[in-house]
């Protein structure tokens, strides 16, 4: 699999925002405080195993839902709320991905040896998810499972397609295009699904 | 799934919810530790079955209970179940998709009022778990938490205003579970406020909610409410902990000194050797 991983369309991560997703049957979650940066972490607050995902952002800070423990964008906690006084130690910590964004896109890598691709701004388009596997999805659009990109041509333009496995059998596109018609290409890659779970079903 | 073969699970007492939702002549079907039951009640009694063999019952404390082993001891006592002046009220059952050992845990947990039961049993200008004492009590086999303290702003069904709320809890057996309370009308008193989980499966349960309350102002209606309003509340919660069986392994959580009471649970079980519940682990030799 492609070293670093499309997992979300920014424009759907606004700041103060958490979102859960799954990558490769992972349950990661994507949050963004005041800075504007996203980060990507592993859907578990190492406390008690809570989903951070249904947590809040307050500043720059994610606050865990169960217990508020608050951490940093460097992912590390700054504060038990059970005990105001203690210092916590730098031991405590969240489990951070390398996150980068370009493209219009949240991109997560397991580890950050690589550097992110660089993409031009792109519009974005629509997040989508289709219930195949990914290898038939990217056979039908062109695309490969060693890229983390499809170029999938529509009209006179070219949509960039980042994409992820949710599991086995299902599949989330993240389009994007330069100068699409926003409107036509949803509705085109909506088409697009249709006829990919229908074939399945058939 | 079928019956577990987890020693230590099968010998205790489970509930099967309360009495009053088993009518008579009619047959329910239950589950217990992944394995399906049917339940009779009869004019002289309540018959259990499973597999076409008969298991034990009791029906104290307004509950059915089964066993499909040999429980080391009698069910737990519950005194206040024989003070007149008290209201027996039931709550549930609630089904939720988590291990029902991580619903006992939350059960204890003091520290979570402020973000779960924001402004009722806890605020978050309030968030300080004091330091309270644990302890096992080797004669009964049962677990204690006391001297626990903690800022309620409603801290029941008839509170008005705010009040420094005691509370003591009481580990029964790995799936039953109490804490004593000061009621706000009886502050010479305690509440009694019990959790009997029904472990369905690994990692789905079912709650009930059981009080036996000090309250003259507040009808069964909205005790019942108050409580339930709670429940949803930590079922949120209780759905959303990964992994939904509870880790024994050493280092896959982080506990502080708020969480104590989780801290002797979670080693109480291990000397158990309770597995029905528990997160696989990988740092023990195969067995
Ligand atoms: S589980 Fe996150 S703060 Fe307790
Ligand atoms: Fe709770």
């Amino acid at each position: 699999m492609a070293d670093w991983i499309p997992i979300a369309l920014s424009r759907d991560v606004p700041v103060g925002i958490t979102r859960a997703v799954i990558v490769d049957t992972r349950e990661v979650m994507i949050w963004r405080g005041e800075d504007g940066v996203a980060q990507v972490w592993e859907d578990r607050c190492p406390h008690r195993g809570m989903r951070l995902s249904l947590g809040f952002v307050r500043g720059n800070a994610l606050n865990c839902l169960y217990h508020g423990w608050q951490y940093g964008a460097g992912a590390n906690c700054l504060r038990i709320p059970a005990h105001p006084d203690l210092t916590v130690p730098p031991t405590i910590r969240a489990n951070a991905f390398a996150a980068a964004e370009t493209g219009g896109m949240v991109w997560m890598s397991d580890d950050s040896a690589a550097p992110p691709p660089q993409l031009p701004a792109l519009t974005p388009v629509i997040s989508l998810a289709i219930e195949v596997a990914p290898e038939r999805v990217l056979a039908e659009l062109g695309g490969s499972t060693a890229e983390p990109l499809i170029e999938l041509p529509f009209a006179a333009d070219t949509l960039q397609i980042g994409w992820h496995r949710v599991h086995a059998a299902k599949t989330m596109l993240h389009a994007t295009g330069a100068g699409a018609d926003i409107g036509a290409a949803t509705a085109h890659l909506r088409a697009l699904r249709q006829n990919l779970e229908q074939g399945v079903a058939a | 799934m079928s019956l577990t073969d987890d020693r230590a699970a099968l010998d205790q007492w489970y509930t099967l919810g309360a009495l009053q939702d088993f009518p008579d002549g009619a047959e329910v079907h239950s589950r217990l530790l992944g394995e399906d039951l049917t339940v009779r009640r009869l004019a002289d009694g309540v018959e259990v079955r499973a597999a076409g063999r008969a298991l034990p019952v009791r029906t104290e404390y307004g509950h059915l209970w089964t066993s499909f082993g040999t429980p080391e001891r009698n069910l737990f006592e519950l005194p206040e179940s024989r003070e007149p002046d008290r209201r027996w009220i039931h709550c549930g059952p609630v089904r939720v998709r988590a291990s029902g050992l991580r619903l006992v845990e939350n059960f204890l947990d003091l520290a979570h009022f402020p973000y779960v039961h924001t402004d009722i049993l806890g605020s978050e200008a309030h968030p300080e778990v004091a330091k309270y004492e644990v302890e096992q009590r080797r004669d009964v086999d049962e677990l204690w938490a006391t001297k626990c303290e903690f800022y309620q702003p409603k801290a029941a069904a008839a509170s008005d205003e705010g009040q420094i709320s005691k509370y003591m809890y009481r580990v029964v057996s790995p799936f039953n579970v109490m804490l004593y309370k000061t009621p706000p009308t009886a502050p010479d008193r305690w509440d009694v406020i019990a959790l009997f989980v029904q472990p369905v499966d690994e990692a789905v349960s079912v709650a009930n909610a059981f009080m036996l309350v000090i309250d003259d102002t507040s009808t069964d209606a909205e005790l019942s409410a108050f409580q339930q309003m709670i429940f949803v509340q930590d079922k949120i919660v209780l759905e959303n902990q990964r992994p939904s069986l509870l880790p024994l392994q050493p280092g896959r959580e982080t506990p502080t000194r708020a969480d104590l009471s989780s801290v002797l649970y979670r080693r109480w079980l291990k000397e158990k050797q309770l597995r029905f519940g528990t997160e696989p682990r990988t740092d023990l030799p195969n067995a």
